[in-house]
């Protein structure tokens, strides 16, 4: 048998506590051998919740020498300087999204990774739902008959107990809910669809704030030919929370509230109709513990991880495209006309 | 003093009022926003902006110090729940009149007359009363402190709105909520006074605050100037469906009678401790605590998780915003709260901050409607 992967988290914040380390404790391959933070209380508040027996560590330069892989879930301007600082080390990194907040610090980490032969994977766990794979077996296979259009919908109210805050400073966020929660949905209608060509792009950040709200229009020309697609973001409303994808013969729908299955609409004989699809054996029970046994797998058998650099840079790209060419999105309940009185403000 | 020049400090900025008083701060051009901000998860909309959030609790004086920063301005929309408003305007006071503030907005309520306010009530010199209503206690005991701190030295101006409605107004978004749910009638035939206030008329009516030395240690009631009722603000939601809702109207009797199982000590005290852990105020302290903060989040993450129907099956089992199923043969009586709303008969009169400020409502009930169904639709109420 051969021993455990010795790992340590980077960062010990809400995804940690949440998802990366019962993912970790659950994994039969993986020692989990220190908990990271420059604020060590947060780490040890995990390990003592946990009764695990890992170091709690403020710098994450300690565990060089006595760990062979990393989760760096250390805030996303941090990402970037971290990893290359670990693949130096020699160490094999799972980073939470997104992997650098500059798709030019992404690709010096994508490059290093290679150069050092070391697994560089991007925490992109919607990859893992088993409604992805699903989706794309089910275009494939022509269930939708031509695909004509997309349109993915996610929003509620913002309620990420970050331990720092940091999702609302731009210089260390890297942006607002694009490069926050939208890197996984252009990833997921990257993988599915094809390269994007084309976009137009609004957002309502008022100037130097992070955008709470975004509307994107794309094209991707793939091999699915040239098929459309909408993308609506946010952070402060209740969204549709779904993708749905318009084929010639059928609607397939993947919703956030059951991420394993795909939902067919179809009309037969003029009535709506729907089936449920879903794989009778997928393994593992959640997205971000596949995402582990895939990066374990990835350092064991020497093979390319489910999400690498590469794929991040293409995200990373588009994100910059993005913000390069943002419009606002128009806000006329908030742009009055000028007062009767002298209350002009 | 120019407010415009000033940094102006917010609190409450996370919320309905604060956050487009800090768009609108934005707007005019003030060199710097520094906004309280308690739980920084609540901050997405004004993180849009070019503001400092600086984190803070209205509780603990020296935070609010370091988040008070340089600011010469107070614009106080801060609440917390009912039990902390005195103490926490009182922090906010104190850490103002040492820093030197010079001008302090206060953001009272009508309600310092309780939700039903007794006639007589329509000017600002008619007596504050106790009510029992804890929000509206306390409202009026803060106004109080703020005054004291008027005559020490702090320039203090109090704004009463009513219902304060606009774009991210729950006035706004669980009526429409409740439209769609069944959830809403008409209480005393709808002809109960609504006292809207547009949050734009509020916010011009802050900015006379500041720039008005008449103003100083004076209290006004600030309103849309229009004696719109239930019926009509209702309406006007009602009507931006398709189809369109019906609404009932309850008579007093049919209340009375809905109210009439509610007799006997047990089930009396097992419905009273339900309504005390459904509570806001309650649910906040709870999430105090590491453990059930955690464990709250996975029931509503659970919950928010579930299909409408059985979420809303959830809710009304547990009293949540639907004390009644809207069953189709079943009529939705409305809970104490609302009927006590609905049942305002006074309508403010805003001739003192005519007189005084200068205020004059810009944004009329037609307009304001408007705008709000604009803002509706893209948060995809509609």
């Amino acid at each position: 048998m051969t021993r455990p992967i010795r790992l340590a988290i980077l960062g010990c914040g809400a995804i940690t506590r949440n998802e990366h380390v019962p993912s970790v404790i659950a994994h039969p391959g993986v020692e989990l051998v220190a908990l990271v933070d420059a604020e060590p209380s947060r780490a040890q508040t995990i390990i003592q919740n946990r009764g695990l027996t890992s170091k709690a560590i403020a710098d994450f330069r300690e565990v060089f020498g006595r760990v062979d892989a990393v989760i760096n879930a250390l805030p996303n301007h941090i990402h970037a300087s971290s990893n290359q600082e670990c693949l130096r080390a020699g160490l094999h990194i799972l980073c939470e999204k997104p992997l650098a907040i500059t798709s030019t610090d992404a690709k010096a980490c994508a490059d290093l990774a290679e150069e050092k032969g070391l697994v560089l994977a991007v925490g992109m766990n919607r990859r893992f739902t088993a409604s992805h794979p699903l989706l794309k077996l089910v275009m494939n296979e022509g269930l939708l008959g031509t695909i004509q259009s997309s349109d993915f919908q996610y929003g509620g109210a913002f309620d990420w107990r970050s331990a720092t805050g940091f999702y609302f400073d731009r210089a260390k966020a890297g942006g607002g809910v694009l490069v926050d929660f939208g890197v996984h949905m252009l990833d997921s209608v990257l993988d599915s669809f094809g390269p994007i060509t084309a976009f137009d792009y609004q957002d309502d950040d008022w100037g130097s704030g992070v955008e709470a709200n975004l509307l994107l229009d794309v094209k991707h020309s793939g091999r699915y030919g040239d098929v459309p697609g909408h993308l609506r973001i946010s952070r402060t409303f209740a969204l549709r929370n779904s993708l749905l994808v318009q084929g010639s013969v059928a609607t397939a729908e993947i919703s956030a509230e059951n991420t394993e299955v795909v939902v067919i609409h179809r009309k037969i004989a003029g009535a709506a109709v729907s089936q449920t699809l879903q794989f009778e054996n997928f393994p593992g029970t959640t997205s971000y513990g596949r995402q582990l046994d895939d990066f374990i797998s990835s350092i064991v058998t020497h093979s390319k991880p489910e999400v690498d650099g590469r794929q991040a840079i293409q995200t990373l790209e588009l994100v910059e495209s993005c913000y390069a060419h943002k419009r606002r999105i128009p806000e006329p309940w908030a742009e009055l006309t000028p007062a009767r009185s002298g209350a002009g403000a | 003093m120019n407010w415009r020049d000033q940094t102006v400090f917010v609190t409450g900025a996370t919320g309905f009022i604060g956050g487009r008083v800090c768009e609108r701060m934005m707007q005019a051009g003030v060199p710097k926003i520094r906004a309280l901000v308690h739980g920084m998860h609540r901050a997405a909309r004004i993180a849009r902006l070019p503001v400092e959030l600086c984190p803070g609790d209205l509780q603990e004086p020296e935070s609010l110090k370091n988040a008070l920063g340089d600011a010469k301005v107070v614009i106080h929309c801060g609440l917390g729940p009912a039990s902390t408003i005195v103490r926490g305007t009182e922090n906010m006071l104190a850490v103002a009149l040492d820093a030197g503030v010079q001008r302090f907005i206060h953001v009272s309520t009508a309600a310092v007359y309780g939700i039903t306010p007794p006639p007589g009530s329509e000017n600002e010199d008619a007596p504050v009363r106790r009510t029992g209503d804890p929000y509206c206690d306390n409202k009026a005991a803060a106004e109080k402190i703020v005054l004291d701190y008027g005559k020490r030295g702090l320039p203090v101006v109090i704004l009463r709105p009513s219902i304060v409605w606009g774009p991210y107004s729950a006035w706004n978004t669980r009526l429409m909520e409740d439209l769609r749910a069944g959830h809403v009638a008409f209480v005393a035939g709808g002809k109960g006074a609504c006292n809207t206030t547009y949050v734009d008329n509020l916010v011009d009516a802050m900015v006379l605050g500041l720039e008005n030395e008449g103003a100083l240690g004076q209290t006004f009631f600030i309103t849309d100037g229009e004696r719109i009722s239930w019926g009509d603000f209702i309406g006007a939601h009602a009507a931006l469906l398709n189809p369109a809702p019906a609404v009932a109207e309850v008579s007093q009797a049919e209340i009375d009678a809905s109210r009439g199982d509610r007799s006997g000590l047990l089930m009396g005290s097992v419905k009273a401790t339900a309504r005390l852990a459904r509570s806001k105020e309650f649910r906040q302290m709870l999430t105090q605590i590491p453990v059930t903060d955690v464990a709250m989040k996975k029931a509503w993450n659970w919950v928010g998780s579930l299909p409408p129907q059985k979420r809303d099956k959830l809710r009304a089992r547990f009293g949540v915003r639907c004390p009644k199923p809207a069953a189709a043969n079943v009529k939705f009586i409305p809970d104490e709260v609302t009927v006590a709303t609905q049942n305002a008969t006074v309508f403010f009169s805003i001739d003192k901050a005519r007189k005084v400020l200068g205020y004059e409502p810009r944004i009329r009930f037609l307009e304001g409607m408007r705008l709000v169904e604009q803002w509706l639709r893209f948060a995809a109420y509609l």
